[in-house]
């Protein structure tokens, strides 16, 4: 395995942040693009004209709504297939430091597999948004507005932007690079849920989403600061870094309370209860693909956040026994996976429906974060363990957008005929389009966690893994298990299973309304909506199964990844 | 346990690298099959090309057999040790031992194990299976109640044809069990196929409960062998088998129980005494359900079960520990041999007389396995060579016998279905316009009772709580009065209410309870259905006889397929019987215990050589016994076909034995044919000397006996019996003309009235199928359907109450949950300052 250390800008340095680049690229093409026109610069004094291109008189290529969606896919698209494809073959680890040595970025397997799940949730976001737009222009108002090129250069502009942010913070070695990703990546999706301001629900939960999370990220920048005034210092690792102050003096009172500050900050990314409120209500009022987005790839942000912070910056061998946040996250896990199944349970507009699952899924996630801060006697067992467990972890990210994802594009194609927002807008959807409810369908299945579905495997490994860490301490200390010998995290992984078993209720309840329940007055025939969400929704279908049955291979590239942010290589 | 679980490819071979297609392909047709059936059912294309699905099924099945067949040759032709293939793995996942302080991997996937007996299976299963599909198409397609509902068929049929298939290629017990069930469920599908008549509905599930009473067993014993083995793949426990040390640990006692849990399952999968009451009612399933079942797949299914044990027998460790569960195996398999046979006498439904012998015969293959079983437990077979062949031998003859019962029993199954095809065509076509009015046998007010309760839409449990005044749980004279008079059925006065009470009242107490009431009413339902479908039964022997003109195919085929299931010399069967009948001897010299079975197979094969010798008789010789037997026409090119193909199989039973197929089956090491040590003709002649010139006189004397028994006194008795020439002008194919003129002049001349016989009390019996059912049923009745009644009403009291409560409640919880997001933005604000305190408190506790 190889390492090199690069600075900014010296040779290396574009071809080791390509992804990145060719994002960069995309933003500068739909910005200009849609603004070509016939414009002539005339040389002052003289009669010369020179085409300028920029502005004029449109042509009718540039001016067609579907074409920055069009730009847009192709490089997300782009991006995602060169991030998956530095997987083949082997990785090529590469540290971006200053010349003063301070650590920017860092690319290696682990920041390219959140790449991986930031692009490809976000390609697939953008595809199905293309055919949001019906063939013709319509008298309805709220359409004609977007109708608009320059309106839809917007939003594929913020989702791409939003791409940039969240791969910086997958990068970032460094706190303030973290903050920065974090920040360009939230406004984005600030702006982006609230883009349909034609209707009231997409401004009111735009702004709600807006106030609520710039609350926390001001929370959260306040723990950051904190943690610089303590430690001096901003970088994770290395030499006078974070990682080593924490290891000498971690238990004083000043990280503590930086620790539970960005616990906040970063608790509202993930939308773990109490912070979570705004979630529904923000998916709820956005569009069927950026409540995926939000749903997915800004949740694999937050819990990559969390992971940077606390296994890196704070993890249990830096503190001498199980880490300090481990009560704390602890109980944010149970309540925040229990509060979640508790609220979907008897919730009937499917887009909250999936908030409230997606909460309870974070809690699931954080449950499985806990397990790692516990700290073991046995080094070996201990690194075996946290292994298992950030494995199982990344897996969860990877899958969650295939089938999360996935339901969200199904309602937005049900949005195509103003549905989607009632459970019993789905009725009859079997009767109606058979593949799509069987496509949803599948999506529930692997959400309630039935197997061979994706969903299933995630489960099983991140019970497993809290399992092993809480029944293999035991086994280390005494050599048979005692019941009193298990770690308390044991009884998250319980909390779990009973979670997950409520949870069958309300997914199941879906497929009953698809394929028992007839449907809705109005409401029959074919949907109206293009091909390109269908594409989008196939893809999901195809990689939840074949994740589901072919796990091995996925687990495999999750391990490297999780070795690579263990620094077990 | 120190084995690895992973399975490394010990030989590649590109045929067995595709092995997994040969389920995968038609598992995958199922859905196919099905999907395609739903949406362009009735279509012309679909119907009359696509035989609504059955040429699908036919090509996935030819492609399965090809890839079975190329297996095979692949695995004679010299990768005789490709044991272990592990060609998919779902997930893997390391767990921590404690014991030796490292990380172990388990993988959980699916792999493919192929050995002798794997290859023999694969082949009989994949060959007749795409036969089936054949014969079906002839079959199914040409009834017109089948019509727009093939495709279900269909898809059921490749699935359970895939079920099979995996069985024999997995690697492992618990995908063994995994398609086992599949199977199960596959069976129940197809016997209830026709699911609109109450006998067929009935039937699916009493096949579906009484295997499940064995499989329950086997998997308590598959849960007992991991226990032990720490693994249920073949590889794992065949090499801890192997391992001393390990094997000291284990006690044999134990094993020996797990094992005997074991071989219960295949007992109720094969249909064994005494859990072997389903098999004759899974004749309501269509013919090629039949078939499939008794050739093919699911009987087979608890045969490939217990042959997959005998490396636990053959073990050098458990030298002689085992040798009761080899004795239980072989009286089981004495005991049904001989009770199915007798049974077989009395039939008069041609397929029920099929399914008994798919019994009797399946008995005699587990009194083979229990020889050879007896016998690698108890030789030193690992050292001493005669030894060696003697248990080989034994293993490979009651191996023989499972291939040639099926190869049979496949082709007996698709000519009755032949037969019944034709008669049913026959008499619809010379009665389809006479419509009968038919009188319920049941009284009067019964029937206006099941009306009373279909027209309120009423269960009868309900019913029956409603009348229920005293609120006892059983309802007496005076409250039943008061039922029929309050239904408005009628007003009876108590002695003409007694005998209608006294019609429901199976137990005597002469009070109902609800298990009575329901079963009575179910009886009826039954019955005025059965009444109104048909009166004339194109199954019953009693309406055919001399079809042997008519249907010249069909009427070879089931010839010598009986010929070979009597063990008739020189076909099929005769090589793979005779070989078990001397194996049993042969453990009955060494151990007393085994006279009991050895005697049973003995005496059943004289039963066999009767019952199918009737069979054939009553319905292929003498003159027709009704006039719709006088106008059967012979059937189509779907279904001669593969009569055609396995007749000559049967008869080429003296190759198979050439080919030393009784060594090579269960051996690896032993190949005279394949390797060309020994030439063909070589080795017939030597199994011919082994038949007929035996050079012990023990086995010589009792080659005869059982020849004589089998092959002349039974038949010779069914001669005298049944039968006679064809009606004047009826010209047979020649090859019947000594048969025929036999069975006249034996008739003629031997002829005795054995109606007293059938009248006896023990004939009584038989036809009652020795009661089991009977006595089943009230076992149900008295013990289960009492207990479950309670069950019942404690599962909707408490477990559904508290679910109820629970759901209500957390539907209450999750009202007040969401009441919290109250849409206002200050709310969720305060909710998260309040959160970040309550972290504080957490981190500060700790800290």
């Amino acid at each position: 395995m190889t390492e090199t250390t690069i600075e900014p800008f010296a040779e290396g340095f574009v071809m080791a942040l390509a992804p990145e680049f060719v994002l960069v690229i995309g933003l500068f093409t739909l910005i200009l693009v849609p603004n070509m026109g016939d414009a002539k610069f005339r040389i002052p004094l003289t009669q010369i004209r020179i085409p300028w291109f920029l502005g004029g008189k449109r042509g009718t290529l540039d001016r067609d709504p579907r074409l920055p969606g069009l730009f847009a896919s192709i490089f997300l698209t782009v991006s995602f297939l060169m991030a998956l494809a530095s997987f083949v073959g082997g990785m090529e680890r590469v540290n971006i430091t200053t010349a003063n040595g301070t650590e920017l970025f860092r690319v290696d397997e682990f920041s390219r597999m959140f790449e991986v799940i930031f692009y490809g949730a976000l390609s697939l976001a953008s595809i199905a948004s293309i055919d949001r737009l019906p063939a013709t222009s319509t008298a309805d108002r709220s359409l004609s507005g977007l109708y608009n090129n320059r309106r839809q250069v917007d939003f594929y502009i913020l989702l791409m932007t939003c791409g940039l942010g969240m791969s910086v913070v997958a990068l970032s070695q460094d706190l303030f690079m973290l903050f920065i990703g974090l920040e360009l990546a939230s406004f984005s999706t600030y702006v982006l849920v609230a883009f349909m301001k034609e209707t009231p629900e997409g401004t009111e939960s735009g702004m709600k989403y807006f106030i609520v999370g710039s609350v926390a990220s001001g929370v959260g920048l306040y723990g950051l600061s904190l943690l610089y005034l303590w430690s001096g210092s901003l970088q994770f690792d290395g030499p006078g870094g974070l990682s080593e102050a924490f290891r000498t003096s971690g238990m004083e009172p000043l990280p503590l309370v930086a620790l539970g500050l960005i616990l906040v900050g970063f608790g509202f990314k993930v939308s773990a209860a109490p912070f979570h409120f705004a979630a529904p209500d923000a998916y709820a009022g956005a569009t069927g693909p950026v409540a995926g987005v939000l749903a997915t790839a800004s949740k694999a942000m937050g819990i990559l956040g969390l992971l940077r912070i606390l296994l890196v910056v704070a993890s249990p061998e830096n503190t001498e026994g199980s880490a300090v946040w481990l009560v704390a996250l602890g109980v944010l896990a149970a309540v925040t996976m229990t509060w979640g199944n508790l609220a979907a349970l008897g919730s009937t507009n499917p887009k909250r429906m999936l908030a409230y699952s997606s909460v309870a899924h974070a809690g699931y996630m954080l449950a499985a974060l806990t397990a790692v801060g516990v700290w073991s006697e046995d080094t070996a067992f201990a690194d075996d363990a946290s292994m298992a467990v950030v494995t199982a972890l990344i897996f969860h990210l990877v899958v969650l957008v295939c089938f999360k994802l996935g339901a969200f594009l199904v309602l937005s194609i049900l949005e195509s005929e103003k549905g989607g927002h009632t459970l019993e807008s789905l009725g009859g959807l079997a009767k109606r389009e058979p593949l799509l409810a069987v496509a949803m369908f599948i999506f529930m299945m692997s959400l309630a966690g039935v197997p061979p579905l994706s969903g299933f495997v995630s489960k099983l490994l991140v019970i497993m893994g809290i399992v092993k860490v809480a029944v293999g301490g035991a086994l280390v200390n005494g050599g048979t298990l005692n019941f009193s010998d298990l770690h308390w995290v044991w009884y998250l992984a319980l909390l779990m299973v009973l979670n997950s078993a409520i949870s069958v209720f309300y997914y199941l309840r879906v497929g009953l309304v698809m394929f028992f329940h007839e449907p809705e007055e109005g409401r029959e025939g074919r949907l109206p909506s293009g091909k390109s969400i269908r594409f989008a929704v196939l893809a999901c279908v195809m990689t939840t199964i074949y994740f589901g049955v072919g796990a091995d291979q996925l687990i495999t590239v999750c391990q490297s990844a999780a070795n690579a942010l263990l620094n077990v290589w | 346990m120190g084995g690895t679980s992973s399975s490394e490819i010990i030989v590649q071979s590109t045929a067995a690298e595709y092995a997994p297609l040969i389920l995968l392909l038609p598992m995958l047709a199922f859905p196919v099959i099905l999907f395609l059936g739903k949406v362009f059912n009735g279509n012309p294309f679909w119907k009359n090309n696509l035989k609504e699905g059955g040429l699908i099924a036919l090509t996935v099945m030819g492609a399965s057999l090809i890839l079975a067949l190329a297996v095979a040759r692949d695995f004679i032709g010299g990768f005789s040790s490709m044991e272990e293939l592990s060609e998919w793995v779902w997930f893997t996942s390391a767990t921590w031992e404690s014991t030796t302080m490292m990380t172990k991997e388990i993988s959980f996937g699916f792999g493919v194990h192929i050995d002798h007996i794997t290859v023999m299976l694969l082949f009989i299963a994949a060959f007749l299976c795409f036969l089936i599909n054949t014969f079906a198409i002839g079959y199914m397609n040409t009834d017109p109640i089948n019509d727009n509902r093939n495709h279900r068929f269909y898809a059921e049929f490749v699935l359970f044809c895939s079920g099979m298939l995996g069985m024999v290629l997995a690697d492992s017990f618990l995908w063994l069990f995994i398609f086992w069930e599949l199977m199960g469920l596959c069976s129940y599908l197809l016997i209830g196929f026709y699911y609109e008549r109450p006998s067929a509905a009935y039937a699916a599930k009493k096949a579906f409960l009484t295997t499940r009473v064995g499989d329950v067993f086997l998997m308590v014993g598959l849960a007992m062998l991991w226990g032990m083995f720490g693994s249920l793949d073949y590889d794992v426990i065949f090499n801890a088998l192997e391992d001393e040390n390990f094997m000291a640990g284990i006690s044999s006692s134990t094993l020996q129980w797990t094992l005997g849990l074991m071989f219960i399952g295949a007992v109720g999968k094969s249909a064994q005494f005494p859990l072997h009451v389903w098999l004759p009612d899974a004749m309501e399933g269509p013919t090629p359900v039949s078939a499939l079942i008794h050739a093919a797949t699911m009987v087979n299914a608890g045969l490939y079960l217990v042959a997959r044990m005998f490396p636990f027998f053959g073990a050098e460790a458990l030298h002689g520990d085992l040798v009761d569960l080899a004795f239980i195996i072989a009286a089981i398999g004495g005991i049904t041999a001989v009770m199915a046979a007798a049974i077989a006498f009395v039939q008069n439904d041609l397929k029920k007389v099929l399914a008994y012998s798919t019994m009797s015969q399946l008995a005699y293959i587990f009194t083979g396995l229990g020889c050879a079983l007896w016998l690698a437990n108890s030789l030193d077979w690992h050292h001493d060579s005669k030894a060696h062949g003697i248990v080989i031998v034994a293993f490979g003859a009651a191996l023989f016998h499972l291939f040639n019962h099926a190869m049979a029993k496949g082709m007996l199954f698709m000519a009755s279905g032949a037969v019944i095809h034709e008669v049913h065509h026959a008499h619809h076509h010379l009665h389809h316009h006479d419509d009968h009015q038919h009188e319920s046998k049941h009284p009067k007010e019964l029937v206006m009772l099941n009306d009373y309760l279909e027209q309120t839409g009423q269960t009868v449990y309900e019913f029956f709580k409603s009348i229920d005044l005293d609120g006892s749980g059983e309802i007496d004279m005076y409250e039943f009065q008061t039922a029929l008079k309050n239904a408005e059925i009628a007003d009876l006065p108590p002695w003409e209410t007694e005998p209608l009470l006294a019609a429901i009242d199976l137990d005597g107490n002469e009070k109902i309870n609800v298990p009575e009431l329901e079963i009575t009413l179910g009886n009826l339902k039954m019955d005025d259905h059965d009444h109104h479908e048909e009166e004339f039964d194109a199954q019953s022997m009693e309406n055919m006889g001399g079809l042997a003109s008519k249907m010249p195919i069909t009427a070879t085929a089931m010839l010598v397929g009986s010929l070979s299931i009597m063990g008739f010399p020189l076909i099929g069967g005769f090589w793979s019987k005779e070989g078990i009948i001397a194996n049993a001897w042969r453990v009955a010299l060494e151990d007393p215990r085994f006279f009991f079975p050895a005697a049973c197979v003995l005496l059943g094969a004289g039963m066999t050589g009767f019952y199918m010798s009737r069979m054939w008789l009553k319905t292929f010789a003498g003159s027709p016994k009704t006039e719709v037997a006088a106008h059967v026409a012979p059937t189509n090119t779907w279904i001669k076909t593969p009569l055609f193909l396995l007749t000559f199989v049967s008869l080429a039973g003296i190759i198979f034995a050439g080919m030393g197929f009784t060594h090579w089956a269960p051996d690896e090491g032993y190949a005279p044919f394949f390797d060309g040590k020994k030439g063909l003709m070589e080795g017939i002649l030597y199994e011919m000397e082994h038949a007929f010139a035996n050079h012990d006189s023990f086995f010589f004397i009792l080659s005869y006996v059982a020849l004589i028994l089998g092959a002349i006194i039974g038949p010779g008795l069914a001669l005298s019996l049944y039968g006679g020439s064809l009606d004047e002008g009826e010209q047979a194919k020649p090859w019947f003309g000594p048969i025929l003129a036999l069975n006249a002049a034996i008739k003629g001349r031997y002829h005795w009235d054995n109606s007293a016989l059938a009248q006896s009390s023990l004939a009584t019996a038989l036809s009652n199928r020795l009661y089991f059912d009977h006595y089943y049923d009230m076992a149900m009745l008295k013990i289960v359907a009492a207990f479950s009644f309670k069950a019942a009403e404690a599962d909707s009291g408490v477990i559904d109450g508290a679910i109820k409560s629970i759901e209500r409640g957390s539907q209450n919880l999750s009202t007040r949950v969401r009441a919290l997001t109250t849409g206002s933005a200050r709310d969720y604000i305060l909710m998260a300052a309040v959160g970040t305190l309550a972290l504080f408190g957490l981190i500060w506790g700790v800290a």
